[in-house]
């Protein structure tokens, strides 16, 4: 009598569960958690980036039918504030994926010092640091470690392939003062050099300074052809002004650091005719439903200011990472990264008809290949990118396209520099 | 659960270690009025150092000297001394504000050759370190936080032991003459600038130690490490907890650390959706207002300082012998802040 009260009341009990079952699923949330530098100007669009691609993708289910939840923390650009937000989201949040953070001198200590030995899964949209590819070549990362800033080394490459191209015989070298710059100016220094281009002067730029009058003068004393800049928008400004009112030449190749309005206006178009930038490019068929799009409708406004694709690609493939991972944990996380990043895969755009196809494809096991703001990304062992490239110019309206180079000819001409 | 513990341990490790810092700075300014402006030279001296000592082998740069870990902690401190040593013997006449500009200076220059020396230092991509002491051993990450929590718990409590009993020694009556009057000590035979000397030497060692185990516990150490904020940091942790009372250091370092990434969580935690972009602009203003809130309620700091002539003398004093010195005492602090 009381086993037959008692299974009769499991039943009502299961009977009641059963559908709220369903509901519940919707109900669910999983968090994932940012650190990335929101008080400083530059850093909150990469945030907001973010914070967008997981709307995105709530909007088409979430990962397994629960809501995604991003956990946003500052990191001051202090290592120390940076390593603390990231070790109370991997404790107390519990986040199985940390985004960030931008600085690589932040997203260092928090690779070793907390996800690692956390076991979380850390994705990058912007610390370009060679330091990194180190530190993953000696097995340090445990495989968990990953960035969609494609490595200084691609990027330098196509530099000087933009160089070499317009046929300029000597260039010198302008580049921030920091981990990025002084990578990214050593290896273009040596890539021309390679290319048999006279590096005439490499010389560092130290931001926050209110003139660079000394530094202009040391490189255009060596009377280059033109100039290769490395540098962010407030200090490439003045040293663009600088170069320009002294009679330094027009002939620019710069980073896509400088793919900015800012620097645009503030030295004026009619001075950049002949400014030619590298950046990793657009994935070039279809991409009309990627992410510059996407960014438009939401924000209003052209996506011009640096890592916001990077940001935003780095954001949707983890989702599509813990979509496709049988469990919400790092390393498992860290391992479906390949089936979402799979160039046989099924193509996939970050848009709702194709965050839903990808859904599909992934849960009944398949691979996709995630079409996205930087290109079809691939990451190698290391976790690093390589990407299609794209040389732009200034033009009115902001940036525009002058030439596409695919992967296969970026990876054919760093193949001829080493 | 686990994970709140953890995290507590994780902060706790880095309020210790700060705490070290704060405490050379309190012997420093707190006992002896030496103005260091430039606390982080010798905290990121230190941590280069070990790092440097204690580290792997790096491709064609300085280094990889392989030291086992109490060694290259040993050579940190003895860096950070030597730096201390060579700067004061430079700017042995500069006072107060003078002083102050001279070592914020000499920090500026450590962060610049870190930054671009790179065959020493690594240049901006920073240095890795070496695998943290005991860590394949021990392998649970928990429990190692655990562990090396205990090593610089011990590291602190030496440190502030060593401390108490220095500056209740007669050379710490001496340190605070020299911040009293130095032309009172002079005239007593002293020498003011030996004296002075010393108390920045010991405690540019004790900020070295606390880099050190800084770079141990981060395992890298890079130039953005060594921004002019941590110097800032560790003055508001001396001001806020009571500059001269060494219990007080270590309580301001609690209060304003926590504070600092405190205000982070709760933003976090409180703020609503549409605001989490600006959270990190509203942390700023909330650190502002816990260090001039607690400054406004406790000008003196949380634990102010307990001016004695001497222990001894403590004791056998009746109130109204003790009652002058404090009047002295209220006085030189008072002119010190304008």
């Amino acid at each position: 009598m009381k086993n037959g009260l008692k299974s009769a009341f499991y039943g009502i009990a299961l009977a009641a569960c059963l559908p709220a079952a369903p509901a519940l699923a919707q109900d669910c949330t999983v968090k994932i958690g940012a650190v990335l530098p929101t008080s400083v100007d530059w850093g909150r669009p990469i945030a907001e980036t973010a914070q967008f691609a997981v709307d995105l993708f709530n909007e088409a289910g979430g990962v397994k039918g629960c809501q995604i939840d991003m956990v946003l923390r500052d990191t001051q650009v202090d290592p120390k504030v940076g390593v603390d937000a990231a070790k109370a989201l991997v404790d107390l949040e519990k986040v199985p994926v940390l985004l960030g953070a931008v600085s690589s001198g932040v997203s260092m200590p928090i690779l070793t010092s907390v996800t690692v030995p956390s076991k979380v899964m850390q994705m990058s949209c912007c610390s370009s640091s060679t330091a990194f590819t180190g530190v993953a070549a000696d097995g340090k990362t445990d495989g968990l470690w990953f960035r969609t800033f494609a490595t200084t080394r691609n990027q330098s490459a196509v530099a000087a392939k933009l160089v070499q191209e317009r046929g300029y015989e000597s260039v010198a070298i302008f580049y921030k003062n920091d981990d990025w710059g002084q990578d990214i100016g050593r290896l273009v220094q040596a890539d021309l050099e390679a290319l048999g281009i006279n590096v005439t002067a490499s010389v560092a730029i130290t931001d926050g300074q209110a003139s660079y009058r000394a530094e202009v003068t040391e490189a255009l004393k060596t009377q280059p052809q033109a100039v290769y800049m490395a540098l962010y928008p407030a200090e490439g400004t003045l040293v663009a002004r600088e170069w320009i009112s002294l009679g330094g030449s027009q002939k620019m190749v710069v980073a896509n650091s400088l793919k900015s309005d800012e620097f645009r206006d503030n030295v004026g178009l009619q001075y950049l005719g002949d400014v030619v930038g590298h950046d990793s490019a657009q994935p070039r068929t279809e991409s009309a439903a990627g992410f510059v799009d996407l960014y438009k409708a939401k924000f209003k406004s052209e996506p011009n200011g640096p890592g916001l694709p990077n940001s935003f690609d780095a954001t949707m493939i983890a989702l599509l990472a813990m979509e496709a991972a049988d469990e919400a944990a790092g390393p498992a996380i860290a391992k479906a990264i390949p089936r979402v990043t799979d160039p046989e895969g099924e193509k996939i755009f970050p848009n709702a008809e194709g965050l839903k196809k990808a859904k599909e494809v992934l849960g009944a096991g398949g691979s996709v290949s995630y079409q996205g703001g930087t290109g079809p990304v691939t990451f190698d062992a290391n976790g690093d990118v390589s990407a299609p490239a794209v040389a732009w110019g200034f033009s009115e309206e902001g940036t525009k396209e002058v030439t596409y180079y695919t992967l296969d000819e970026v990876n054919a001409f760093i193949e001829t520099l080493n | 659960m686990i994970g709140l513990v953890s995290y507590l341990v994780f902060f706790f490790t880095i309020t210790t270690i700060l705490a070290i810092a704060v405490l050379g700075l309190n012997l420093q300014w707190g006992h002896t009025g030496i103005f260091n402006g430039g606390v982080v030279a010798f905290f990121g001296t230190g941590a280069y150092a070990v790092i440097l000592l204690g580290g792997p082998e790096r491709a064609g740069e300085f280094g990889g000297f392989d030291l086992i870990w109490p060694l290259a902690m040993l050579g940190g401190m003895i860096a950070a001394g030597l730096l201390a040593l060579i700067v004061g013997l430079a700017t042995t006449r500069l006072r107060h504000d003078y002083l102050a500009i001279a070592t914020f200076g000499v920090a500026i220059a450590v962060e610049t050759v870190a930054r671009n020396a790179e065959y020493w230092t690594g240049g901006a991509k920073g240095l890795r370190g070496f695998q943290r002491p005991l860590e394949a051993a021990i392998g649970d990450p928990f429990l190692y936080n655990l562990g090396f929590l205990s090593v610089v718990i011990l590291c602190l409590v030496l440190v502030f032991i060593a401390l108490e009993r220095l500056v209740r020694s007669p050379f710490g009556r001496l340190l605070r003459a020299v911040r009293e009057d130095e032309t009172a000590a002079r005239a007593l035979g002293k020498s003011p600038s030996r004296v002075r000397l010393q108390s920045f030497v010991i405690g540019a060692v004790i900020m070295g130690l606390s880099g050190g185990l800084y770079a141990t516990f981060y395992a890298y150490i890079g130039p953005q490490d060594l921004a002019p904020i941590l110097t800032f940091q560790i003055w508001a942790m001396l001001i806020v907890g009571g500059a001269g009372n060494n219990r007080g250091a270590v309580l301001g370092t609690l209060v304003v650390w926590g504070g600092w990434v405190g205000s982070g969580w709760a933003l976090t935690a409180f703020a609503p959706q549409s605001m989490q972009l600006y959270a990190g602009t509203l942390q700023y203003i909330l650190i502002g207002l816990i260090i001039v809130g607690t400054l406004m309620l406790r000008p003196r700091g949380l634990l102010p300082e307990i001016l004695t002539v001497s222990a001894r003398a403590a004791q056998g004093a009746t109130p109204s012998e003790s009652r002058p010195a404090m009047r002295t005492g209220q006085t030189t602090k008072g002119e010190k802040v304008t």
